[in-house]
């Protein structure tokens, strides 16, 4: 390469021996491009993680950093209360249903996004918007439109469609709770959907459809046969990280119900949230912390073995 | 294309009776994606244009009319705990912005084009990054931040932030980088460039689709953060926008739903401004496929 021997017949620089050397130049320098990655996936994701298991073997009060060796105790607890077990299948009906809505809902987003004409530019932007603005701002337009008071939702839910009692609070109730969780989340974390979607089928060549029309292809068949396979790895890769964000989700939750009522919206984040700093059980919520983990490396592992995301679809542009 | 099927449209539909039914079937899409995607803008806009003792009272209001229309709420924005939040979170983005673009560009630009060991694994060990919740490492994370003084900085909270949005972004560059052809970096190497200067001049230019998605997603990442700012900013005063609202929510000070929609308003625009602007680059930085 034409860089590397210009360069040592430089003046003024220091000449480094590479033919020499056991290692190759081309490796020092891949290795110290990915040095800052590592620096900082060591001191937010491993650092933690092992702070975390060795945290969760000990006893711990939150307000009293003094650790207790407390072994597998903590685990035995987190296994046997019934919070955990609740919290966990509540978790997994939020994952799921979140993730089945929001793929239902960004595809036909992007479907429809791709073939309109007029007003693309500003729909699209409106669309993005949503993922773009802050959680907060999505939980306080939803507590005042399902605010008991003045909500607009409230009252047309109450006195239009009978869902609920006229001064009741939705959010508050048992019944609608988790379901308006869904759905909230779902205005929003869709796009995300959209937005990788959409980008695919713009990539698709406007020659393909013309080619399948030439042969006598209805719509159906085009998308059939020319959207969906080059939508597939796409769909599969953003199911995988939808269901990883939303089983790991905490603030929408929490600034919308905070877990309650009652238990009816606590999954495992709100419950290790709430094991910190209701409970004070430091070395606790730290053992659900590591089972959380341990319970999507799991799933993700089985899910790669499904679908292998990482399998590049065979597209010829 | 399988020939048994009969040509023509769905359901036996002559082809313009199958282009009649998909036109409708668009426009009716259209119209709930509008009214879907758009209302809660417009609720908070109109909300935020309502006097304060209108939007308190116990009355549904679906458009500021002139006796009730009013300013006022924005001056909600001078208000200097307000203020301070929305500083804070402006500040945080952009750090985060910054750190993420740099530190994709140059791991991206090696993971793509430098021969080294592990470099596949080291991808995907990356990607198990996105496993952890931010609770998970929230809560160990407040402890080591604590000890080594970084606990209530703002920089502290860039380093979190940015750390969680690696993965995907290096991820997207790496990808993005690959569809480049090395033939125009071979090029430059011929007339006597540098790696340096062909990374500067050659790869970085045409990158500019990803490198806009990949700021997009720090962006939308440190915009919408309210769990690590929640456990690691935890002084009200230097707190970031999510968390300090909520908190001044819980006190009992003087704070009208009127006064949170225009605040809610002028936190919408910079993202409704990205999004119409950036879009066209930000599709083609996130056309990748597989991981």
């Amino acid at each position: 390469m034409a860089s590397e021997t210009g360069e040592s017949i430089r003046p003024g620089r220091t000449y480094i021996p590479w033919d020499d050397l056991p290692v190759k130049r081309e490796t020092v320098a891949g290795v110290g491009t990915v040095i800052p990655v590592v620096v900082l996936y060591l001191l937010i994701a491993v650092l933690p993680i092992a702070f975390a298991f060795w945290a969760s073997l000990h006893e711990i009060h939150t307000l009293n950093p003094e650790w207790q060796w407390a072994g597998l105790a903590n685990y035995r607890e987190v296994l046997n209360i019934s919070t955990f077990w609740g919290s966990l299948w509540r978790g997994i009906v939020y994952m799921v249903g979140s993730t089945l809505l929001q793929l239902g809902v960004g595809l036909w987003m992007a479907l429809v996004l791709n073939r309109i004409t007029r007003g693309q530019k500003l729909l699209t932007a409106v669309v993005f918007t949503a993922y773009l603005i802050p959680t907060i701002i999505v939980s306080l337009v939803a507590m005042r439109v399902f605010d008991p008071a003045s909500g607009v939702f409230q009252m047309i839910g109450a006195e239009w469609l009978g869902l609920w009692g006229g001064r009741e609070a939705p959010l508050g109730s048992r019944d609608w709770a988790m379901q308006l969780l869904i759905l909230i989340g779902t205005w929003k974390f869709a796009v995300f959907v959209t937005i990788f979607t959409l980008a695919q089928l713009r990539a698709i060549p406007d020659r393909f459809y013309e080619a399948a029309k030439v042969c006598g292809a209805n719509r159906w068949q085009m998308f059939r046969d020319i959207t969906l396979p080059r939508l597939m790895g796409i769909v599969t890769v953003v199911v995988l990280l939808r269901s990883v964000f939303m089983f790991n989700k905490f603030d929408i939750i929490w600034q919308l119900t905070e877990g309650g009522p009652g238990n009816a919206t606590t999954t495992l984040p709100v419950l290790a949230y709430k094991t910190v700093y209701t409970d004070q059980a430091y070395g606790l919520a730290n053992a659900i912390s590591v089972v959380m983990f341990l319970f999507l490396l799991a799933s993700a592992i089985i899910y790669f073995q499904l679908f292998n995301p990482s399998e590049e679809v065979e597209t010829t542009t | 294309m399988s020939q048994s099927e009969s040509p023509g449209g769905i359901f036996g539909l002559s082809y313009d009776g199958e282009t009649r039914v998909f036109e409708a079937l668009k426009l009716v899409s259209t119209a709930i994606i509008v009214l879907v995607g758009a209302w809660p803008i417009y609720w908070i806009t109109q909300l935020a244009f309502t006097e304060y003792e209108t939007v308190e009272d116990d009355v549904v209001t679906v458009f500021p009319t002139p006796d009730i229309f009013t300013f006022g709420n924005f001056t909600v924005l001078t208000d200097p705990e307000m203020y301070t939040y929305m500083f804070n979170t402006v500040v945080v983005a952009i750090g985060t912005i910054v750190t993420v673009v740099l530190v994709s560009l140059i791991a991206g630009y090696g993971l793509a084009r430098l021969d080294f060991p592990q470099k596949e694994n080291f991808a995907r060990i990356l990607l198990i990054g996105y496993l952890f919740s931010p609770i998970v490492i929230g809560i160990p994370l407040y402890q080591i931040w604590q000890s080594i003084g970084l606990l209530g900085t703002r920089f502290g909270l860039i380093i979190a932030l940015s750390a969680i949005s690696m993965p995907f972004a290096v991820w997207l560059m790496w990808k993005y980088i690959m569809t480049i052809p090395a033939a125009h970096e071979e090029a430059a190497w011929v007339d006597g460039a540098s790696r340096w200067r062909g990374f500067r001049d050659v790869v970085v230019p045409q990158c500019r689709p990803a490198i806009i998605a990949a700021a997009l997603f720090a962006f939308a990442l440190a915009w919408n953060d309210f769990t690590f700012a929640q456990i690691l900013l935890p002084q009200t005063d230097t707190t970031t926008f999510a968390p300090g609202i909520l908190r001044a929510m819980g006190q009992t000070q003087f704070l009208p739903d009127a006064y949170l929609m225009a605040i809610s308003l002028a936190m919408t625009l910079p993202p409704l401004l990205f999004a119409y602007f950036m879009q066209s680059y930000l599709l083609k930085g996130f056309q990748v496929r597989a991981l």
